[in-house]
């Protein structure tokens, strides 16, 4: 080996090619978590975006669907028994736009055997004059599949809303009526207007439409007796406030879409403001025995048969009435004197203040709005003399049932209503008048049905216990009263545990030669009405009414 | 630990898809349950409003006077007795006890 060969060689290495760190800031690292995680956030991204599409899409649908519903849906109104009282029937109009028309006479030729009846004469120059018409309306699935099928583009089919009433005039106050638009004008129509184009299930009433018929059959069949002007009826259940009945006569029938602009024709038993005379007599001796001011024996001695008060004089209505009386006996003979003696120890706060508790004095909060407002007054000396005897006050026959109804019940606040939903069914009722001042009423209102001093024989019908309290009244017209008569009955029944009340008003009765009478609390017959007092008109309807209704109150709702 | 987490991430997908998969298959049929239903509860209604309207009482006593030569009565709740069963014993009483 030479020298040269055995010289080793150092030489520092230095690389052309040295690696030099990137500038860009990205540093991305492909290992495997990060792989997965980056697969994941895309899947999740997608989902996302779905989800999002998917919410916003329904969104739009749902919103498209509640504008059509507003304009061609509305839920329908059932009895509390299901039965219909108002059912939507959705019905296509079909036009016809002359512009759009190809051949004239092609589309009158197949037109003319679809519908061979109608005046194509009429027709042809409707066609002529260029403007859209209504061909057919309310057009039956059949004819509508047949014409369609014909596929001109001039003819054009239109969606309406319709309501049918198959009860006819049954609540055509209660119900009211709604416009071309779907808007409610009337009646529960109007109050419930919102929910029931939003509701999805019929809107349930309290009212009984067999009950209502029997009721309206009398109040028509007396109508004509004693040729009443008008008349109303309200059952109500006392403990709760349900409406079972509610009419007024003269009513309508809501299929005919006709604007009623009659006065004769309103609400007699809410919008009705009356001046109801004798009923309210009921509320002074209960004002009174709430007031702990009198008891029912409490006597009442040498009482006038005339007291003038200002420029009136107030007389008993029945000369016979003896000057000494008891509380009870003031109520069953109907005193006014006796009346005005118990007003006027009550004095005018409590019983102010004991009428505005039960209700009568002020507008109704009800669940229609057409409801009239008792005139208000100004009250002083004579005021509290007459409002004792029940005149010089006015009230609806609506707020009369309510007052009764707390006057019987045990004293329990009661709100009517006429939706089933709204009601309590008298769990969380406040009593607002003292316990035991319904059983002493109650047993008062028996009596004058009961005895022969009381003025309400004809409304003692076997079986029922019925109590009530009679009410005749002149007419009022400004400055004075008129001729006229408003005749009312207030009745209760079973008196032993009130259930029911029941307001029989008729509007200007008239006497009839020919009826004849039942007696109910002796033998006999008496023919011919002898006066025109609520004893001889309402108390006879209220009576009839009872027969009629009561088997089914009694038996039907027994476990109510 | 790795290979742990794909397996369970991958097995959520997959279950998510499957459950999603069948839940639209669920919900197609009960869209298509519903509109069917909906058409039968038109004409349910339908059919009740016939019913509700020929068995009002005006009709009643409307087809009462055409086809019966007698008048209907109203029922005497003096009348109206109540059935009760006690040990196998039935027992009739008046409805309404007299005052």
């Amino acid at each position: 080996m030479s020298n040269k060969d055995d010289k080793i060689f150092l030489e520092e290495y230095e690389n052309e090619f040295s690696y030099r760190k990137s500038k860009t800031n990205l540093n991305i690292q492909f290992n495997r978590i990060a792989f997965i995680f980056f697969g994941f956030l895309t899947i999740s991204i997608v989902f996302s975006i779905q989800l999002l599409h998917l919410g916003a899409s329904k969104k739009i649908s749902h919103n498209t669907k509640s504008k059509i519903d507003n304009k061609n849906y509305r839920a329908d109104i059932i009895d509390r028994n299901g039965n219909y009282l108002v059912k939507t029937v959705s019905s296509i109009n079909i036009g016809i736009n002359p512009i759009d028309v190809i051949d004239k006479k092609k589309l009158l030729i197949n037109l003319q055997l679809i519908f061979p009846n109608k005046n194509y004469f009429k027709i042809r120059k409707k066609l002529d004059r260029g403007k859209f018409f209504y061909f057919e309306k309310k057009i039956s699935p059949e004819n509508y599949e047949k014409i369609m099928l014909l596929g001109d583009k001039s003819i054009k089919s239109e969606e309406k809303l319709t309501r049918i009433y198959p009860q006819r005039n049954l609540f055509s106050h209660i119900i009211g009526q709604i416009d071309d638009n779907n808007q409610g004008i009337s009646g529960i129509e109007k109050s419930f207007d919102k929910e029931l184009k939003l509701m999805t299930k019929p809107l349930s009433l309290t009212v009984d439409a067999d009950i209502q018929f029997l009721i309206r059959e009398e109040l028509i069949k007396f109508h004509y007796i004693f040729r009443s002007k008008g008349s109303a009826a309200i059952l109500m259940n006392v403990n709760n406030g349900e409406i079972i009945s509610m009419i007024s006569y003269p009513d309508f029938d809501l299929n005919r879409r006709e604007t009623v602009n009659d006065l004769n024709f309103i609400n007699r038993a809410t919008k009705g403001v009356y001046e109801l005379g004798s009923v309210f007599k009921t509320f002074t001796v209960a004002a009174g025995l709430e007031e702990g001011l009198i008891e029912m024996d409490t006597e009442f001695l040498n009482l006038e048969k005339k007291l003038k008060c200002g420029n009136s004089t107030i007389t008993e209505y029945d000369d016979k009435i003896p000057s000494d009386l008891t509380v009870e006996q003031i109520l069953i003979r109907s005193g006014n004197i006796g009346s005005v003696r118990i007003g006027q120890r009550l004095e005018i706060d409590k019983l102010k203040s004991f009428l505005g508790k039960i209700g009568v004095l002020k507008k109704i909060d009800f669940d229609i709005e057409e409801v009239g407002e008792p005139i208000s007054f100004r009250w002083g000396k004579c005021k509290l003399a007459t409002v004792s005897f029940g005149h010089g006050i006015t009230t609806t026959p609506l707020q009369l049932a309510k007052g009764y109804a707390i006057v019987t019940n045990g004293g329990f606040d009661i709100k009517p209503s006429l939706i089933k939903n709204n009601l309590d069914l008298g769990k969380n009722s406040k009593r607002i008048i003292k316990k035991g001042v319904s059983k002493k009423i109650n047993s008062i209102l028996r009596k004058i049905v009961t005895t022969k001093e009381g003025t309400a024989e004809f409304a003692n019908i076997e079986g029922y216990e019925v109590g009530g309290k009679t009410g005749t009244a002149q007419k009022t017209k400004i400055g004075g009263y008129t001729r006229a008569k408003v005749n009312t009955f207030a009745a209760i029944f079973p008196t032993s545990k009130p259930k029911y009340v029941m307001v029989v008003l008729l509007d200007e009765p008239k006497t009839s030669a020919d009826y004849i009478y039942e007696y109910k609390n002796k033998k006999g017959s008496y023919k011919g009405t002898p006066f025109n007092t609520a004893g001889w008109t309402s108390v006879e309807v209220a009576g009839k009414i009872i027969e009629k209704i009561g088997p089914i109150l009694a038996t039907k709702y027994i476990e109510n | 630990m790795k290979k742990t987490v794909l397996l369970i991430i991958f097995t959520l997908i997959l279950a998510t898809s499957l459950v999603k998969n069948s839940t639209k298959e669920i919900e197609d049929k009960i869209f298509v349950l519903k509109g069917s239903i909906r058409s039968l509860n038109i004409e349910f209604g339908d059919v009740m409003l016939e019913y509700n309207f020929l068995s009002s009482p005006s009709k009643l006593i409307q087809y009462q006077n055409k086809y019966f030569e007698k008048d209907l009565i109203k029922i005497d709740i003096m009348k109206i007795k109540e059935i009760t069963e006690k040990n196998n014993i039935m027992k009739l009483t008046d409805f309404i006890k007299k005052e």
